[in-house]
């Protein structure tokens, strides 16, 4: 569905990615795990097109995703619930979520997408009117996670959606996740809790500066004794 | 004092604030969405009411209706300079100040096209009702002034609905407060940069219009009326439409007062004396809330 092949990027003289190639077949949940300054936000944002790779190229089900613009992105079914969730804060809920619905393909489907996202998230139908600046920080995730929904996505992408949240938000977003895949939608998991991400996922890959360092299934990578001492603390 | 004199300045200190605030919001919008400080926006205002004056003198259409065309006239000249001027600039690391000189250097076109075109002499617009006047016991309103008022609260209602209740509108405003977020959800950028800038440039029209009725104009006229915008800007906080229109009243109304009360040198002193005080202690503006 989503292939990476040997894609580089560069901030200046600093290379970001160098040389990754990993993939997302379609009902898949994968992970991508990896320190900070690792490049898991840059990969995201690359395959989000809001950067442009150096080299190598992106595919989308048989067709070279680079050069295209974000939105055009977006229109293919790609979406990212970005870091630090970065919704409209001084605009409600309810408006947050519209957004998410713009292209003019979706946006025909908006009052039920908007109904479903109620269906999964009932405290945002309560909180509907209310500014999303205004919201704790669970209830923000759940905000970007259900703009993103309302864009339809084939594949769904997430950067650290548990960051900044009390376990039990993180713990619900994350079940959130699972029953979306469970659905059907292949989801493309980034995070910093290692050891839930390992459990509800499938596959992963480990990034260490700008490399794929590992590779494989969840349940081994656990195992994984460089895993264990670099990101799970044992 | 006299409190119908009072009360009388305190009205045409509204309506002018009504006026500033439509000249403003577009201003504000371009500032706040696309950080371009839009130099020349109150010359394209003036333009606006040149365009009025001409179809009003040779053609007799009053300045209202020749608004239906030169507003949309004006939008797509905005099309047309934001893909040839704006759009290549917006690329730059410090945008702010490109932008302000790059719009600099077009106002100084657009002012010497109006001498060549209209003269330097001062012009008023006098529709067929300029001379008559609405009197509610011992209050006078001029008919233009009436009409410049109502025009400028039409267009900043129409500038608030359209961001509140349509989908290119909502764009422009998550655009402001999240760029990279907006296009993640199929937002072309671009698109709503042409579309914020083309909208504030035809809306700096209706408010040249608004003002024309108001007051007489000559084509530097708009250095005067950009002052004005920054202080109904600063005020009333970058991107903040609510926030215009209110500063836009606040500034009218003092600035109506200080007509009626104090030596004419005094009232543009208490308004340059507005703007430093705003830019020393509340640089943000009045209001918290954004858009």
């Amino acid at each position: 569905m989503l292939r990476v092949d040997n894609l580089t990027v560069c901030y200046g003289q600093m290379q970001a990615l160098r040389g990754v190639s990993m993939e997302v077949s379609p009902g898949e949940m994968v992970a991508l795990i990896g320190g900070n300054g690792a490049g898991k936000t840059t990969l995201l944002n690359t395959i989000s097109g809001l950067i442009p790779p150096a080299g190598g190229s992106l595919g989308w089900e048989g067709r070279p995703l680079n050069g295209l613009t974000p939105d055009m992105i977006c229109r293919e079914g790609i979406v990212q619930v970005p870091e630090g969730r970065k919704l409209f804060p001084a605009m409600t809920v309810e408006e947050n979520l519209i957004m998410g619905a713009y292209l003019p393909t979706v946006r025909k489907q908006s009052r039920e997408s908007l109904r479903k996202v109620y269906d999964i998230f009932p405290r945002l139908a309560d909180r509907r009117r209310q500014l999303a600046g205004s919201m704790s920080g669970g209830e923000q995730q759940m905000a970007a996670l259900g703009r993103a929904l309302m864009a339809r996505p084939r594949l769904l992408m997430l950067d650290e959606p548990s960051l900044g949240l009390s376990p039990k938000a993180a713990a619900e977003i994350f079940a959130t996740i699972r029953v979306l895949n469970k659905e059907g939608l292949s989801v493309l998991l980034v995070s910093q809790e290692v050891l839930e991400t390992l459990a509800i996922t499938a596959r992963g890959y480990v990034l260490e500066n700008g490399v794929v360092a590992l590779k494989g299934p969840s349940s081994e990578l656990r195992e994984d004794p460089k895993v264990k001492t670099s990101y799970l603390g044992l | 004092m006299d409190s119908v004199l009072i009360i009388q300045s305190l009205i045409s200190g509204i309506m002018m604030g009504m006026v500033y605030a439509l000249l403003g919001v577009g201003f504000s919008l371009t500032w706040g969405v696309m950080h371009v400080i839009h130099i020349s926006h109150a010359a394209f205002g003036l333009l606006g009411a040149y365009l009025a004056y001409s179809l009003l003198q040779y053609f007799g259409v009053d300045p209202v209706v020749s608004a239906a065309v030169s507003v949309p006239l004006l939008f797509l000249v905005a099309c047309g300079v934001y893909q040839l001027l704006i759009r290549p600039i917006t690329k730059a690391k410090e945008v702010i100040v490109a932008s302000m000189i790059l719009t600099f250097g077009l106002a100084i076109i657009l002012e010497n096209v109006m001498v060549l075109i209209w003269k330097a002499d001062p012009r008023v617009l006098t529709p067929t009702y300029a001379s008559g006047a609405l009197i509610v016991g011992p209050f006078y309103f001029q008919y233009p002034h009436l009409v410049g008022f109502s025009l400028s609260i039409v267009g900043i209602t129409a500038i608030y609905l359209f961001l509140k209740k349509t989908y290119t509108g909502m764009a422009v405003r998550a655009a402001w407060q999240q760029p990279e977020a907006t296009q993640l959800y199929g937002v072309n950028l671009y698109r709503i940069s042409m579309i914020t800038f083309a909208l504030a440039v035809s809306t700096a029209g209706a408010g040249g219009i608004s003002l024309a009725l108001l007051n007489s104009f000559e084509p530097h006229s708009h250095n005067l009326w950009l002052i004005y915008l920054f202080l109904v800007v600063i005020v009333g906080g970058v991107g903040n439409v609510i926030g215009t229109a209110m500063a836009g009243l606040i500034i009218g109304v003092i600035t109506g007062l200080s007509m009626a009360f104090l030596p004419y040198q005094w009232v543009n002193l208490v308004t340059f004396g507005l703007l430093m005080i705003f830019l020393i202690f509340r640089p943000h503006g009045l209001f918290k809330q954004g858009v």
